[in-house]
């Protein structure tokens, strides 16, 4: 033999210990997205390999508090409460979230809507004007 | 597919809560009956395919072993709702190809395990983490697809009121009795705008179907049969923005590639069994599948066509709404009444001289995919 290769070692992610959806960023508490380096698509949370190119080169970054409500439900619990729940398309990053809902005026499809924090609770709300 | 390969036999027991049953008492006594209704011994078995979502570890090991069917390979297989319809897709690749010549298909699902309410989902998964569950997926299919087309929740309801219609002339059906369209809508509200009674029920379940080749056919003399015309298996694609969750991509995919391989058209059918695990997902599979153009489902519903009489009879048996959705045995179940139907067994539910069936189920809630899986069957009277 002239030339030895050793195997590859794959190492684990530690996927775990960074799934929060919200976080801290300069410019306030934003849903957490994650930008391709080499390919420039943009993904929902903390993600390690972008889903559509495979490159590991990715970086996080605040994903925008404004988008258009796709749709909705109100979960209706045992108890009588009722959790509004909804697929929010977010402003110009091609991306889609699910997210609880306030109705501060009524749920309708294709609404504006936007990112609120109350503690560490987040939702999205109808945007102030509609 | 370079074998034809043949259903042969097919038994299943009544959907429904069945408390003081195991895994194990669940799918034995249909694995006894279809093995005796194909006439086969279990030294006539080349292998076994087991769908199931909740079993826990050999699950099928645990089923064979209590009749000693054994040596043979045992295949477990997990694709949520479609765990058992992938079972028969693996048994019919496997005959296809002239590996084997003799499977034994189990669907079995015990959900009264979990006290009810909706389907424990994967806890690693993003949205599942945010509280989703299945029946909010599938309202928010509804929700659009109320505001996008000319449909209301009485035509969710009315999907109901068929099911439990078609579920009444069935034995094998959880649920025995109709239900008038007042009763659907003043159901508990659920997920809005689905009530109780626009969600299949939870319960347990077990069916079983024997898959031959030509070969084998020939050599058990079985005279009662259908041909798998047809056996596709899709997976979810992940899509991190916008997505129609009125128009499903994966059934639609996999509808194009079963009908081009059973070379029929969807006007061909004589049945259909649908993933009909909320109301708002027969009219979004009538499009998939084929029957109506996208928006346009509830004309077919409305004017009585796909129910006995008309163009084509969708979910004759009741439907997993009527006739229960133990996850991983539904799709197992589904071929069980496809067969019964195409070999003239169906008794007060019989459509007549029915030759085409079709059946699908779809799985799983995974974020960022439409569906985990997809899998639909194309059978022939053979």
């Amino acid at each position: 033999m002239t030339t030895t290769t050793e195997a590859l070692v794959s190492e684990p992610v530690p996927d775990l210990d960074s799934d929060s959806p919200l976080a801290a960023f300069p410019e306030g508490p934003r849903l957490v997205g994650t930008r391709c380096d080499v390919c420039g698509v943009t993904m929902i949370g903390s993600r390690v390999v972008c889903s559509s190119c495979v490159s590991r080169e990715v970086s996080a970054l605040a994903l925008p508090t404004t988008g258009e409500l796709y749709s909705f439900t109100r979960l209706h619990g045992r108890g009588g409460d009722i959790r509004p729940l909804g697929y929010v398309d977010l402003d110009g990053v091609g991306v889609r979230t699910l997210t609880d809902l306030r109705e501060t005026s009524p749920l309708v499809p294709g609404m504006r809507v936007e990112l609120g924090v109350d503690g560490d609770d987040w939702f999205f709300a109808p945007a102030s004007g509609v | 597919m370079s074998t034809d390969v043949f259903v042969i036999a097919a038994a299943m027991i009544p959907f429904g809560k069945h408390r003081s049953s195991s895994y194990v008492g669940l799918a034995v006594p249909p694995l006894i009956d279809a093995m005796k209704g194909a006439g086969i011994e279990k030294s006539d078995v080349d292998a076994v395919y087991v769908g199931h979502s909740y079993g826990g570890m050999m699950t099928g090991q645990r089923i064979c072993k209590e009749i000693g069917l054994g040596t043979v390979p045992t295949v477990n297989v997990d694709n949520a709702c479609s765990s058992g319809a992938t079972a028969i897709h693996e048994a019919t690749t496997a005959i296809a190809e002239g590996l084997i010549d003799v499977a034994v298909v189990i669907g079995v699902e015990k959900l009264t395990q979990f006290g009810g309410g909706a389907l424990p989902l994967s806890p690693e998964d993003r949205e599942v983490k945010q509280g989703i569950i299945m029946p909010a997926v599938y309202a928010m299919r509804a929700t659009r697809y109320l505001h996008d087309f000319e449909a209301t929740s009485e035509d969710l309801a009315l999907v109901s009121v068929k099911a439990r219609r078609h579920g009444a002339l069935n034995p094998f059906a959880q649920f025995r009795t109709e239900v008038t369209l007042d009763e659907v809508l003043n159901s508990r509200a659920v997920a809005d705008p689905l009530t109780l009674l626009m969600c299949c029920p939870t319960g347990d379940g077990a069916a079983v179907v024997i898959l031959v080749s030509e070969r084998a056919r020939h050599k058990l003399g079985a005279t009662s049969a259908m041909r798998v015309a047809a056996s596709v298996l899709h997976s979810g694609h992940v899509e991190e923005g916008f997505r129609d969750m009125t128009k499903p991509e994966i059934t639609y995919d996999s509808a194009r590639d079963a009908y081009a391989e059973a070379g029929i058209e969807p006007k061909d059918l004589d049945m259909i069994e649908c993933h009909d695990a909320f109301s708002i997902a027969e009219l979004v599979y009538y499009e998939a599948l084929g029957l109506a153009e996208h928006g346009h489902a509830v004309d077919l519903l409305r004017d009585g066509r796909t129910t006995f009489g008309g163009d084509v009879v969708v979910n004759p048996s009741g439907g997993l709404l009527a006739k229960g959705h133990p996850v991983g045995a539904s799709g197992v179940a589904q071929a069980a009444e496809a067969f019964w139907q195409l070999t003239g067994e169906a008794g007060a539910r019989q459509i007549e001289n029915a030759r085409w069936a079709l059946t699908h189920v779809t799985g799983g809630g995974t974020a960022g995919l439409d569906h985990g899986a997809c899998t639909i069957h194309i059978f022939e009277a053979a």
